[in-house]
Parts: C-alpha cells; structure tokens; sequence
C-alpha cells in the first residue's frame, strides 16, 4: 500500500483532510455530548465527596464536642447531688442537736421551775401550819385562860414553843 | 496486497480513497454511537455507560498526566480522549470486519492500516505540540527552545520534529498493517485447499486475531502516550 503512495498513479491528499475534518468534527461531538457533561459530573462527584468528607469531619466534632458537654453536665450535676445529700445531712444533724438542747434546756427548766414550786408550796405550807397553830393556840389560850391577852406578845410565846416543839420533833 | 486496484474517487480536486473514508465513517459512526448512548441519563451515581466513558476519560486523562504536567493536563484532556478512542477502534475494525470489491479493492478495513491515515494523525499531535508550545511559552521562548543547549543544535532539533512525526505515524501503521496482511495470508492458506487446510489455519487466524486485537491497543496507547510526551517536551523551556 506504500507502494500506492510512492508509486500510485495519484497521491490522495483528500484522505489527510477527510481524517482531520472527521477528527475536529468527532471532538466537537463528543465534547457536546460526553465530555462535557460526564466531566463536569465528574467534577461534581468529586466536590460532593470532598464536601461530605468535610461536614462528616465537622459532624464527628460536634457530637465530641456534645459528649463532652454532657459528660462536664453528668460530673456537675452529681456533684451537685453530693453537695444537696451533705447539705442535708449537715441540716439535720444541726436540727437534731438544736432539738435535743432545746428539750434539755426546757427539761431543765421545768426541773428548776417544779424544785421552786415545791420549795414555795413547802414555805406556805410551812406559814399557814405557822399562822393556823398561832391562832388556833390564841383561841385555845383565850378560851381556856378566858382573860385577854395581848396578842404580840403570846405569840412570840407560842414562836418558841413551836420551834422548841421543831427541834424535839428533829431529834 | 500490493498488487490489488485501490479504489480512489476524485472530490473538489482531491483524491480520496474509498476504503479510508469508509472506513474512517464507519469508526466515526461507531464511536458517535457509544458516546452518545453511554451519556444519556447522567446521574452523580453513575450507571453503566456512565461508569464506562468515566473509566476511559480516567484511562486517558492518566495516560496525558504520565507526561504533561497536572495543570495543564485539562486542556489536552478532550484531545487525548478522542484520540485514543478514534486510533483504538481504527486498529480493532480491520480484525473484525474487512470488506472487498468485486475487482479485489478493499472498502472497509482498518483505517490506520494506510500510511495515510497514521501520518494525519502524527501530523496533528505535532501541530498540537507546536500550537501547546506557542500558547504555553510564546513565540519567543518557544522558538528559542529549539536553539538549546546551543545555537548548532538547530539542525538536530529540527531534523527531530521529522523523525517524531515519521516514527509516531509510521510504528502504528506498520503493526497494523502487518497485523491485517498476515490475516490475509492465514486466510489465503486456509481457503487453499480446501476443508483440511481449513481445520488448521481457522485456529491460528483466531489466535492471531486476538493478539493483533491486543496489539491494537497497546498500540492505540502508546501513540497517545508518546503524543503527550512530544507535547510535554514543547510546554516546558529546555534549560
């Protein structure tokens, strides 16, 4: 077929620019049809990929991010729990010892109050018995002696007589 | 075959070879055809013509970063596309297909089995590179390149622009042609005698067959590959 070229009765020059005209006219074609389109489909693929590695990173950081905030939120609160429970303890315990000094403080004084009513209640007793012997031994006196007496004077008597009757009643 | 009649048509004062602008309409049709129904419904998860025209445009586009640099690997990425898939179904077509005339005259057959054909192709990278050279560099820089390392390298340089352009065209042609004519001679021998001869060539057709089918590729390949290299050679300044 070289043969044809060297030799050949007519050198087909037409055939080169047939083969270059088909070849711009074949890339034009595609480049409409397929280059352009598939690489810019190509070209978006790889956009998207990059862009879903990006936000799948930034999500991977925000839930970090959220565990950590939780776990900082968990560790405070049962702090917090802690620092309630002690509260309360501490409360109690200073409530408990308040009550109890309270009832021994108001034991105390209804001890004391009970101990004066007694002594009181004791001298009155002690008085009245005092004032009842003086007028009753007055009456006595006077009935049985029928003369007037002058009453100071027997009673400071009779004040002696019940305190040497204490002492003999002591011994 | 180089005693079969060529059959030629005369177009606008041009000579033209029927069997090449068959042929060339045929691989145009045929690649038109794939392109468009591999892109029809594009969608970001790709289907099955979408995965396949994405894997060739990787395919290519690997081939131009071998040599080119990343940046400008973009503009020669549509170029280098077209080319391969043009020269791959050009080497393949003959193996498959090859139709003749009554009087012997081939009419379809592989087109980059014609010198022709191959050294068009060769001539366009080489315009290519020039036109890369010119855009990347200016005409300053890009005509000086062929000044260095020195003023006498001149000759040498442009002596290999000729030898580029005639070994890029011609190793395609050469395989391919070579590949088609031992198919004729395999088939010759087997249609000689009859069944017997048959029984033995039908098997070495089809292995040789299947390796020219390989080789078409590889050659597909590596005239895309070298392309690229002549091209990366104009985009950068010779120190």
């Amino acid at each position: 077929m070289l043969s044809h070229l060297v030799i050949g009765q007519a050198l087909y020059f037409g055939d080169s620019l047939f083969y270059i005209v088909t070849f711009l006219l074949l890339m034009w074609i595609i480049k409409i049809f397929a280059w352009g389109p598939v690489t810019k489909m190509m070209q978006d693929r790889a956009d998207k990929i990059s862009n879903d590695i990006d936000s799948a990173e930034q999500s991977r950081n925000d839930a970090a991010d959220l565990v950590q905030q939780r776990q900082a939120a968990l560790a405070n609160s049962r702090s917090e729990a802690q620092t309630i429970v002690n509260d309360a303890k501490t409360n109690g315990q200073q409530q408990r010892e308040q009550i109890v000094t309270a009832a021994q403080a108001d034991v105390q004084t209804m001890k004391q109050n009970a101990q004066k009513d007694i002594e009181q209640e004791r001298q009155d007793a002690l008085s009245n018995a005092r004032n009842d012997v003086a007028d009753l031994s007055i009456e006595i006196a006077s009935k049985i002696i029928q003369r007037e007496l002058k009453g100071d004077d027997q009673k400071a008597l009779i004040d002696s007589y019940i305190e040497g009757l204490g002492k003999q009643h002591e011994s | 075959m180089n005693g079969d009649p060529v059959s030629t048509f005369q177009f606008l004062g041009l000579t033209f070879s029927t069997a090449n602008v068959v042929s060339g309409l045929i691989v145009f049709a045929l690649i038109v055809a794939v392109v468009f129904f591999c892109s029809r419904k594009l969608a970001m998860k790709p289907s099955k013509g979408q995965n396949f025209l994405e894997w060739l445009i990787d395919f290519t586009n690997g081939i131009l970063k071998g040599s080119i640099p990343a940046d400008d690997v973009g503009k020669f990425g549509l170029w280098g596309f077209t080319l391969f898939f043009f020269l791959f179904l050009s080497n393949e077509l003959g193996l498959f297909i090859q139709v003749a005339t009554r009087g012997g005259a081939t009419i379809v057959r592989s087109p980059t089995s014609d010198p022709i054909a191959t050294l068009t192709f060769s001539l366009m990278t080489m315009m290519v590179a020039q036109f890369a050279g010119v855009w990347k560099l200016g005409y300053k820089r890009h005509f000086t390149n062929y000044l260095k390392p020195f003023v006498f390298w001149l000759p040498i340089s442009i002596f290999e622009e000729f030898t580029n352009f005639l070994t890029l065209g011609l190793r395609i042609f050469g395989v391919i042609f070579s590949g088609e004519m031992l198919l004729g001679v395999i088939w010759d021998l087997a249609a000689s005698h009859g069944i017997a001869t048959m029984v033995v060539a039908v098997p070495i057709e089809m292995a040789w067959q299947g390796f020219s089918a390989f080789l078409g590729a590889i050659q597909a390949f590596v005239f895309v590959t070298l392309s690229s290299v002549y091209i990366s050679q104009k985009l950068e300044v010779e120190e």
